[in-house]
Order: structure tokens, then sequence, then C-alpha cells
């Protein structure tokens, strides 16, 4: 049987389709560079939906801080080489910007970065300090400092989300919040999924009939919460109309995983890019990598065949463990697909601490891959690999999101400064 | 007579040999996507993640004896949102082929049977002979009654044609009418095209049924027809699986096939773009709207974004940009209808429609008139799902559409017409 | 503090210290005498070497080379077990087997030496090794069946303390800690013990006072004032795979070493152990440097385990008499000791300790004999003959059988709340209501021990998060104890993943994190 091999080109190619890779084709989108997108289904299908710049400080991470801004300047004095802290503040700031207003431009509008991080309230019923959120979970973060009268409503159904549990352990802070229970309408037998309902919520005769049973639940209060199941597509769109039907405010918390927040980005990115012209083969996993004179040679497989892609640069977004992007070995953590120096502890017995929830985190942690200032990765010689070659997101060592409450910001400011860079090389 | 017990298999064991290393069942992070996703979740209780447990659980018996493999359409959505890109497709097909005959749903067993009955291949048993037959007579009817087409051919067995054609059996079986506007399309290109009068049938139930011997015997016999009519591309109709069956078919059986397997669907497009089919959207004054349904089989299963983008450029071309809208989730994130996989032949109806609800659910958020899908299980099914939850769609094939707006359809080819589309002739 | 202590007074016939497995079983031993108990355990049942080790069976080949005696016990033991507390355990059966750089004249003599133990050991061929494990090593030279079997020790410490209670109103109580006991006229006259859950004292009067604390007895004993219990302590640590490898327990044949035993334990298998001596109990986790041995050495047996996903490790304490001398620890007797105090003045407190999770029951009846008789009690002991009834709520532990009961109820409204160990709502009810120690305000550690849940390949991750949300929902969690229980549950499950987070288990575990400390913000609770 006869088959045609694929063969695309572009001046960039961004290796992983995570929040930082994504980030990365929308800052290359802006500055017009032809980009072929790569990448297996990432850890963005668990994201919350709230984009964190920088919520606690390292080393002890003993609070939540209101002022990221000042968090990094704070951070450039005892962690100089965390990547947030080798951009400038204007250029993270557009960064957030750039990124949030597109993602208002495709359907999911967020809040624009703030001086001061707002508090998410999260399903169990703890806060979370985040920079941006999406609008359809604004009324809550608003609704919390302002301690209106408020009902959470969850789902008979539904899994790991109880309105009872938000209320028990925000009731000190929040008198007037309530809980109630109800039934989402035509699926009131077995367990139902977020996902399910969101995109049932997308049918506007669904909408009309939970209005009915939010309007009912919520008495006389004016504002309501809900796990995040408003839309899919159109998120804005369907917690608008059910404002209107229902005349209440009407906000999301974000849910466990499988949750809504992250598949709308995913699908939203994938649905879009090819639109405005990115190349994007999602779902795969880019088997090769080889810089050759002027640019690079990707070659993966998809259930079709082989695919090759040629680009003139290449930025590594691919992500720490749970994306493949950095591998744990027994003897060591490594970068599969270049086998870049992984900067690392020791040996394995320092990867974690005695006990989980240490604030200071763990140090396997911080392993990642090293990068000059021009985010090119760099060698076992401590030279960069290719000059064509940048990293961007989570891979990069020094930084630990988790702890830090920044892997959004961490993703979305080293994918600008990639992409700048990038263009610098292009001219 | 003894009834017949299903023997269990160890899917555990099958999953280690059949998976690649690090996407086997055993890599599951048990996140729930896979089932957050699926539409068959909640149907006998199970769902993706399930099964991958119950499996690793060592549940075999369950899992060889559950019904669910039965409403899982092996549609792969599952693998396509996982992490770590775990197939539990293929440990289906396997659980389906463990069941004795006598048990399977008896309307996939019947099609294969069929299948297997005659050299047409096809599932509705039309012997070659009846094929050639009603090919003629259809033709020399629309020659007689339409004098724009006084001189079209409809070529049975011609050897060295470009384009071997496959034809799903429901239109020379059923609806012949329905024949017509494909042919008019490939007279108005010119292509040098044949149908086969052996191994001319698109579906595959053998396939869907488990039974992998029939499976292979099948696709061999339409390779040996293609082979022996020395045609370079095998081109796939309006029919999902039969592009599916046949490509994974032949490299699954390591079969000597001397041409290509193309999608209709490209063909469409790459026409439309040379000018060859020059259609238009002047017609739809009216504004009426469309949506399309990628079937699994050729879109996420198979060519994915590629021929996703195919079919909305043709879409569009036909009814106006505006006049589309997409189904969310689209392309390789789509939902099947819950017309694969056999469902729609294995009885389960009430089972069928309670997946189909995910995809009734789609289109009624598009709000679009018409739902276009080059796929005859999606077609079915997505007219089933309509009359069953009320909906107010219609479902049309491309090649009706073509011909509507070249303004060829004739009077006994637009079946699948609504009233508001009618009037646009 | 300014908060009041509750102080509250129970009476009971005899105090057992200690609910490991042999707590369990003379609680129910004493109760078919008809004497009423209370058994309390600083944490809870089965919280130390009870818990801690591989639920190995041993046919008593194992011992055969180093101690006869407790070879032939564990031999006529395990008979007694398989017939009394089937439901727990697996006949799996075990093989011996000797791989290239293994002493060939210590696997010859295998049979031989066995035989005066009683115990049925068959030497096979390796191909028929091979059919029956075909993971085993290529490298093998010599193989011998022999009746080991796994049991499980969760569930025959829950069925001896349901059994008891459902005798004579026995009872049970977790998280109570002996803090002192008040001596009088060469009795202990009471236990004064702390509710750790509540803070609470309370005050035990007993006429008998049984410490069966393991690894613990000796401090135990001191705060008695006895100075004959006098323990060494060796450390062995164990880690468990995603997969079960093998059908049967399958040992290296050699003296024992090690990761020189793979046990199946229902749907996973346990690879140990090391052997360290310790100095004390409050250090004993696993280290990577016993991982790494374990799998090293058991890879010489089963290749395959130098690939296998793990999820979990743990360590537990082997109680060592003093007397035992040697330079291995694993040479020392393996048998128990059971004290009786007379030599320190005391007539109403005895300790037994030492021993192995196959002779627990014996271990009972000579602790429940001497307990008897010095209540001038002289019923017969009935435990080697009485089997073990089952118990609704005791049956979670049991790998794999939630979702067997689960699928057979098709019931869509009893969700699955534990993905990975397929745990149901219905189980939770059951574990909160009627399990032995089920409280008001259960912790989720408390209900994971008499589960499943949290035992798979996410280790609690996600099912820790959905039980919270549904013990909340049912009004048992009420506030913010609640997510105070859900973080105790997660680093209790990280103390078992630290030392075997690679491959797989390392994006499970940024996964995890991301979820527990990232978004709910479980690392900073104070704070919140």
């Amino acid at each position: 049987m006869s088959e045609e091999d694929r063969h695309f080109s572009a001046e960039l190619a961004v290796i992983g389709t995570g929040l930082a890779g994504f980030a990365a084709s929308i800052f290359a989108l802006k500055r017009n560079i032809k980009t072929a997108q790569v990448g297996n289904t990432g850890a963005v299908a668990y994201t919350t939906g709230y984009l964190d710049l920088l919520g606690s400080l390292a080393p002890d991470y003993l609070a939540s801080i209101e002022d990221p801004w000042q968090g990094i300047e704070q951070l450039r004095d005892s962690h100089p080489r965390h990547p947030l802290c080798r951009i400038p503040k204007d250029d993270i700031f557009t960064a957030f910007e750039q990124f949030t207003s597109f993602l208002g431009k495709c359907g999911i509008a967020y809040t624009p970065p703030g001086e001061f991080n707002v508090s998410g309230l999260t399903p169990a019923g703890t806060l979370k300090p985040t920079l941006c959120v999406p609008a359809t979970m604004q009324v809550g973060s608003a609704a919390f400092s302002q301690k209106e009268p408020c009902v959470i409503i969850d789902f008979k159904g539904l899994k790991g989300f109880s309105s009872r549990q938000v209320v028990a352990n925000l009731k000190d802070r929040w008198p007037k919040l309530s809980s109630k229970r109800v039934e989402f309408p035509d699926m009131v037998s077995g367990e139902i999924y977020p996902e399910v309902m969101a995109r049932s919520l997308e049918v506007p005769a669904t909408r009309e009939k939970l209005a009915k049973i939010l309007a009912s639940a919520a008495g006389d209060v004016k504002v309501i919460g809900l796990p995040a199941i408003l839309g899919m597509h159109a998120p804005d769109l369907v917690r608008e109309e059910l404002e209107q039907l229902t005349g209440l405010q009407i906000f999301e918390i974000p849910t466990m995983p499988p949750s809504v927040p992250g598949i709308r980005l995913r699908e939203m990115f994938e649905q879009l890019f090819p639109q405005k012209g990115v190349t994007l083969i999602p779902q795969q996993k880019v088997d090769r990598l080889v810089f050759i004179e002027n640019g690079a040679q990707l070659s993966l497989n998809d259930s079709f065949g082989p695919i090759s892609i040629h680009a003139k640069s290449v930025i590594l977004a691919t992500g720490r463990f749970l994306s493949g992007g950095l591998k744990a070995g027994v003897d060591g953590v490594s970068e599969p697909l270049l086998k870049l120096p992984v900067t690392q502890p020791d040996s394995r017995r320092e990867w974690y601490r005695e006990k989980y929830t240490d604030r200071r985190g763990h140090a396997v942690n911080s392993a990642g891959i090293e990068v000059d200032s021009s985010f090119r990765p760099l060698d076992n010689h401590g030279r960069p690999y290719s000059k064509n070659l940048f990293a961007a997101g989570v891979i990069l060592a020094h930084q630990d999101w988790i702890r830090g409450r920044c892997g959004a910001g961490v993703a979305i400011a080293t994918a600008y400064k990639a992409v700048e860079e990038v263009e610098k090389l292009l001219k | 007579m003894t009834e017949k017990t299903i023997p269990t298999l160890n899917f555990k064991e099958k999953a280690e040999e059949l998976l690649p290393e690090g996407a086997s069942f055993e890599a599951c992070l048990t996140c729930g996507l896979c089932s957050s996703g699926c539409p068959a979740s909640g149907i006998e209780n199970m769902d993706p993640r399930k099964f991958i447990r119950m499996a690793m659980l060592g549940m075999d018996k369950e899992l060889s004896t559950s019904k669910w493999i039965w409403a899982c359409t092996q549609c792969k959505r599952c693998q396509h949102v996982c992490p770590m890109s775990i197939d539990i497709s293929q440990l289906v097909f396997l659980a389906r082929s463990n069941w004795p005959r006598e048990k399977k749903p008896a309307g996939i067993v019947r099609s294969c049977q069929l299948i297997q009955s005659t050299d047409s291949t096809s599932a509705m048993g039309l012997p070659p002979e009846d094929f050639v037959f009603v090919v003629q007579d259809v033709l020399e009817e629309v020659r007689e009654q339409q004098p724009k087409f006084k001189n079209m051919q409809a070529p049975m067995d011609k050897k060295g044609a470009h384009f071997f054609v496959n034809q799903n059996s429901r239109e020379p079986m059923s609806e012949p009418d329905e024949m017509v506007p494909l042919w008019k399309i490939f007279d108005i290109v010119g292509a040098n095209w044949t149908y086969s009068s052996k191994a001319w049938a698109a579906e595959n139930f053998c396939m869907f049924s488990g039974n992998e011997e029939a499976w292979r015997e099948v696709i061999k016999k339409r390779v040996d027809a293609v082979n022996e009519l020395g045609c370079e591309v095998w081109l796939n109709t309006e029919c999902g699986h039969s592009y599916y069956t046949m490509w994974n078919g032949i490299n699954r059986f390591g079969m000597k096939a001397d041409f290509k397997l193309e999608s209709l669907v490209t063909y469409y497009a790459r026409w439309i773009r040379e000018g060859k089919l020059p259609v238009n959207s002047d017609w739809n004054r009216k504004n009426i709207t469309f949506t399309v349904q990628d079937p699994c089989m050729i879109v996420r299963k198979a060519y994915g974004e590629s021929i996703a983008e195919d079919m909305r450029f043709v879409t569009k071309s036909l009814v106006g940009e505006e006049n589309f809208i997409d189904m969310q989730p689209n392309r390789s994130a789509n939902y099947c209808c819950g017309g694969g996989g056999g469902f729609l032949q294995a009885g389960m109806t009430e089972h069928r429609r309670t997946y189909g609800k995910r995809k009734f659910d789609q289109i009624a958020a598009t709000g679009a008139s018409y739902v276009l899908t080059p796929c005859h299980n999606c077609h079915s099914q997505i007219e089933d799902i309509g009359h069953h939850y009320r909906g107010s769609y219609g479902v049309v094939h491309f090649w009706t559409l073509i011909c509507l707006s070249l303004g060829i359809l004739g009077e006994n080819e637009r079946t699948y017409l609504g009233p508001d589309l009618l009037e646009c002739i | 503090m300014t908060q009041k202590q509750k102080r509250q007074t129970v009476e009971t016939d005899v105090l057992i210290i200690g609910g490991g497995v042999t707590g369990a079983g003379i609680m129910r031993d004493l109760a078919f005498r008809g004497l009423q108990t209370l058994l309390i355990d600083r944490k809870d049942l089965c919280a130390g070497a009870s818990g801690g080790n591989h639920g190995l069976l041993h046919s008593g080949s194992r011992y055969i080379s180093s101690d006869l005696h407790s070879a032939i016990e564990c031999r006529e033991e395990s008979t007694i077990l398989k017939h009394v507390a089937s439901q727990c355990i697996e006949e799996t059966g075990g093989l011996f087997v000797a791989v290239e750089g293994d002493d060939p004249g210590f696997a010859e003599n295998f049979a031989a030496l066995c035989q005066p133990a009683g115990i049925a050991c068959n030497p096979i061929s390796i191909d028929d090794a091979k059919k029956l494990e075909p993971l085993l090593s290529d490298k093998l030279f010599k193989a011998y069946k022999v009746p080991d079997a796994t049991v499980d020790p969760f569930r025959l410490a829950l069925l001896n303390v349901a059994h008891a209670r459902m005798i004579n109103s026995s009872s049970f109580r977790p998280h109570t800690e002996l803090l002192h006991f008040t001596l009088k006229d060469g009795k202990i006259e009471s236990a004064t013990c702390r509710d750790n859950q509540t803070n609470s004292i309370l005050t035990i009067y007993a006429n008998q006072y049984v410490n069966a604390c393991g690894a613990w007895a000796m401090n135990i004993a001191q705060l008695a004032g006895c100075k004959d219990v006098n323990l060494l302590y060796s450390k062995g640590t164990l880690l468990v795979s995603h997969d079960r490898l093998t059908t049967h327990v399958v040992n290296r044949l050699r003296p024992p070493g090690d990761g020189d035993i793979l046990v199946p334990g229902g749907t996973v298998s346990v690879l140990g152990t090391t052997s360290i001596r310790v100095d004390d109990l409050i250090t004993v986790k696993p280290t990577v440097a016993e991982i790494d041995i374990n799998v090293r050495e058991g890879t010489a047996m089963i290749p395959a385990l130098a690939k296998a996903r793990y999820i979990r490790a743990f360590s537990g304490v082997r109680p060592l008499l003093q007397s035992a001398g040697g330079s291995d620890d694993r040479e020392a007797t393996r048998g128990f000791a059971l004290l009786d105090h007379s030599t320190q003045n005391l007539s109403n407190f005895c300790t037994i300790t030492g021993g192995k999770l196959t002779t627990y029951r014996l271990m009972a009846e000579k602790t429940s004999d001497l307990v008897a008789g010095r209540l001038n009690n002289s019923e017969p002991c009935q435990t080697h003959v009485t089997p073990l009834p089952d118990e609704e709520s005791c049956k979670w532990t049991e790998p794999g059988a939630s979702p067997k009961y689960w699928y057979k109820a098709n019931d869509p409204e009893d969700m699955i709340l534990c993905e990975c160990e397929m745990v149901p709502q219905s189980a939770i009810d059951e574990i909160v209501k009627d399990a032995p120690g089920a409280e008001k305000e259960m912790t989720l550690k408390a209900i994971a021990l008499r589960s499943r849940a949290g035992k798979g390949p996410c280790q609690g991750s996600f099912c820790g998060i959905r039980i919270a949300s549904y013990l909340y929902d049912q009004g048992h969690y009420h506030d913010k104890t609640g997510l105070i229980h859900m973080r105790d549950f997660f680093n209790e499950r990280f103390k078992g993943t630290r030392t075997v987070t690679w491959g797989l288990q390392a994006a499970q575990m940024e996964l995890a994190e991301a979820l527990h400390c990232g978004l709910l913000g479980l690392d900073n609770l104070e704070n919140n």
C-alpha cells in the first residue's frame, strides 16, 4: 500500500502542548512567526483555569503573597536563578496581557493581570492566590471579599465536589455562605461528570431547565456558586444566559480532575490554532529532534504514519514528569528528547523530604534544564545546545511551581521571552 | 443442547501483549479524563477507567461477559484524551472476538455472515449479479429521464481505471437513486472510475463482530479485486468504517496492496479547489444552517486533521461560510455518534440512544438545520436520535448537496431534503 | 492550656494493650472463655509489624536452616489457619528457587532439611517452575514447591475484634495511648490512657493486663516497672508493585537474605525484605538504599522486577529477643516469648512478643491460657477449631473484592469513590457505621485501613479528595478538621511513596502534588 509522507515547514516549531507551548504559539502568532506545534495531551487538561503568577515565596512559602510583582523583586534577591527573575516585569505583564486577551477573544474571557493577587476559591473551601481568573470564576472572588450572601450549589451524582465541604471550610470567614444540593436536568440517576454537564449546558433548552432549578435553590440570595460546569466551548455565553434567566450572579469553582476548565482551554487551542495558521499536530510525541544547518528536523508518527517538520527554530516546552519533558529514573532525572543535562539533587535520596506537605517543597521539583540569558538550553559544557533551540515552561530548573503557585507565570513569561528570542534569531 | 458460555480472557496479560510499553493499562493514572469524555460511560454501569481498573484487578470474568463491550464503539476517544495514550479499543475488540458467536449480538453476526456469503462482501447479502443489474437499471433510467446525463457512465469491472469506487450496500439495496448524485459528480469532473462486480461493498461488520479471520477474508477479497483491476486508488465513498477496516486491515494482516486508499471527501475538496466541481452557495439564499459530523473512523482513527479540514472546506463551499456552524467538540476530539462499532445492528436500542444523547446535545447546541456527514452509520444514528430526542434537524449526504448546488439533483434523489432545502432547488 | 481535659473511667476483665493481630487474637480467645476485654492501640489495628510485613503465611520452610522449632510451629499454625480463617488466606502455594550464583549445596539439601519439620517440600523441574511462574529468571537451576500461602493481616485482625465484640461485647478503642500504670500491692491497679484524637484522659481498671505491643513491648513493660523484656529491633523494608507478578509466593533458595521473597497480595506483589538493626522505633521508614537493594536482589529471581512500576514501600520492625545473639537478625529465633512478670513482682501483667504473623493464634492461645488461669477460668481455647465468622464491615480489605461486590450489586447510585481499587460509597458507609474501631468522625487513614481505598496506583491522591467530600456530605466532617484528615492521609500515603517515586509514579506524584498543594493548598492549611 503506498502512502505519502507528510512534511511541514515552519519558522518555529513548538514542542509541547501545555500552557507554555500554547502560550508560545500565541506569542508567535502575534509576531507573525510561522509556527508548527507538536505534543501529546499535556497536563493542560488538568489545569484549574486560574493563572497564577506567584502566590508564595521560597524558601519556606509561608504565607500567600498579595503582591506578586513585589514578590518577584524579593525572589530576585533570594533566588536569582528562578526563571521569573530572568525576565523584566514589564515583559511578564505584557505576556499575561497578551495571553489573557487572546483567550478572551477566543471565547474564554479572563480578568486582566492586576497589581495584586486575588483569592481563587477551591473545591475544598480553601483559597488560592492567583493573578488572573476566568470571567466565569470572577464573581466568586469578589463575593468572597465582599462577604455577600451566597449559596454554593452542588449536584447529585457529581463526585468530589461537596457544597457542604466548601461552606464548612469558609463559613468562619464568610458567614452568609450556605449550601444546597440539586439534580441536574435529565441526569438524575447515576454518576455524572462535569464535562458532560458543561456540554449539555451548551444547549439552550438545558440552560432553561437548569435556570429554574437554580433560581429555586437560591431563594432570596442573589449570588450562587457552582462547580465548574458552565459550558465548554462558550462559557461566557452560558454564564450570561443563565444569569439572565435566573436574575442571579453566578460563578464557578474549579473541581478536581477530570475538570472542565482544562478541557476548555485544550479544546479551544486545538480548534483555533489551525484556523489561525498554526500547524498543530496534537496528541503526538516527537520521536526525534536533530539540528541541522539553520534549523531543526522533527520526526514523529501519528496513527496514519510518519510526519516530518523542518523548522528554523525550536522551543522546547515539554513540561516535567507528567507530560514527559523530564524522566525520573532510578538513577536520576533525565531529559529524554535531546539528553540535555538536568540540574538535580545528587541522589534519589534527596528528591523528597520526609513530609509530603512540607512547605519548603521537594528538591526534585526544582530540577530541570539550564538556559542562558536568551533561554537557550545549555549542553554539558555549559554552552547553548544550538543557537536555534530555546526552552520555556516548567522544564526549566530552579523553580518549584507547585509550592510557589507560579506554574502559569513560569509558562507564560518564559514562553514570551523565548519567542522574543526566536524573533531576534529569525531576523 | 448446552448453553455456550463466554470464555474468560486475561485482560491484563493481553494489554501487556498488545499495547506499547508506557501506554499499557499499568500506565493509567486513574485521572478519569477517558471516562469523562466517553459517551458510553454509565452504560451497563461501566466506563473506560473502570474497564482498565477491572482488568488490573483481575475481574476477567466480569469483563469477559460485560455487555458494555458492545456499547463501546471502539471510537478511541478515550485514548485521544488520555495523557498516557492508553488504548482500550484493542481490548474491547479482543473481548468481542472472545464471545461465542451464539452470544454475540445477532444483528452484527448476521451482517458478517452475509458479507461472507457472496463475492460482493455486502452486509446486506446483495450478490454481484444483482448489484450489476441495479447499477445498470438505474443508469438506464437516468439516461432516459435526465437528458443532461444521457451519456453518463457507471463503469463495471473496468481494468486500469484510476479509481476503484466502493459502495455502501444500503444504496443498491434500499435506495438505488442515491447512487446517482455520486455518478453525476464523477461525470462532471471526468473521473476515470469503475465499480467492481466483486468486493464492491464498503461495510465490514466482521470487524465489529470481533471475527478477525472473517475480517481478514473480507479485506483480502477487496484487495484482490482492486489489484486485479489494476486501479491506482481505492476510493472510499461516504462511509466511515469501510476506510478504517481496509486501511487498518491491510496493515494488520500484512497484505500487499498495489494501490492507494483515499477518501472521497479529499477528492471533493480537491475537485472544488481545482475548479472541476464548480459548486457555490448562491442557492442558500435563506441561510439554512449546517454542521458536520466528523466520523471517528476517518478522522480521529485515521487521517486526522487533514480530512477534517477538507470536510469543512467542502461544506463551507457548498453552504456558505456564514451558514456553517461547527459542532463542539469537533475534528479529532469529536464524539462518536453511537452508530459505530455495529451499535446500530446490535439490538441495544436504549443503550444506543443513551450513548447518542451527547451527539444530540452537540447538534442541538449548534442549532443547525442539517448535519452533513460522509458516513452511513453516522447518518442513520443521527437521524434516529434526532427523532428520538425530538430534534428538528435533517441529515444529508455530501453528494446530495453537491448536486443540489450544481443544480443537477434529480427528483428521485431528494429523499433527505427537508421542505426548506427543497425550496432552494 | 486552659482547655479542661475530659476524664473517663472504664472497667474490664482484661485490658489488652496493642492492636496487632496478636492483641486481636487474644481478645477473641478470651471472649470464647467468657472474659470481657478492652483492646487499645496508640494508633490503630495493625499499625506495627502486623501491618508491616509480607502478608506471608509461612509453610515453615523459610526457617528450616535457622530455626527448626519455628519452622515446625509455622507448619502447624498455617495448617490450622487455612482451616479456621480461610477467608483471610489465599492458598497460593510457594516456590523456592535458586539462581546462578546461589549455593548449589544448600539448594540440593533443601528438601532433606524440610523433612524433619514435616513440611511438604517437593522438587520440581525448571521447566515446570517456569510454567507455574513465567516471569522467573532464565538463570534458575533448582526449584521446590512448598505449601506457602498469603494472609491478609488487616482482615484477620478486624475479624478477630469483630467476633470478640459479637461474643461478649468486648471492645476496641483506637488512638488510645497508655501513659502510665498505677501499681498497688504487687498488682497493676489501673492504666491511664489518653485519647490522641480528643486529648481526653481515660482510666482503665482491669483484673489482668496484657502487653501485646510487639516491638514496643519493652517500653510498655518498663512502664510497669518490668525489666525483664529485652528486645532488639530489626527493621525490614518491603515494596509493593502495581501489578501482581506471580501467582505463587516465590522465595530465594538460599539462607535468608535481602529481597529474597516475592509475595502476591491479591492484586499486587510485595517484595522484601531487608534487615537492619535499629536502635529505636521512632525513625522506622523505608530508605532509598533499602529499596534499591530489594529491587536488585529480587531481580535475580524475577527480572521483571527491575522494570516494574512500584506504588509503595513500607517498613516493619521485628522484635527480637535479646538472648538471640548472632550477627544476622534473620538467624535469630523467630519464636515468641510469653513473660508472666512474676519475677518482677506483678501478678496480673504479662507480655507477649516476638513470633510472627503465622503464629499469632498460638501466641494468643498461650497468653490467654495464662490470663484465664490467673482469673481461675478453666475454659479451653477454641480458636484452633472454631472458624472465624465473616462480618460485613470487615470484608473491604480484601484486594480485588470490593469491585466484585459492587459489580454484582449493579447499583448506579452507589458511586465508586476510590477508582483505583474500586471502593464504592456503600463500603465507606458500612465501615463508618460498623467496622471495629468505627466512630462518628473517622479519619481517612482509619477508613483506608479498613478498606482498599488509597492502595492503588494513585495511592489515595484522588480518592482522598472524593472520600473526604463524601464524608462532609454525610455530615461526618463539618469543619476544617476534615481538611486536616485529608492532609494527614496524603502525608501518610506519601511515607510509602517517597522512596519509590520514579518512572510512571513520578508522573502520578506530580499530578497529586499539583492537586493537593497547588490547588487545594493542603501544604498551607495553617495560613489559609
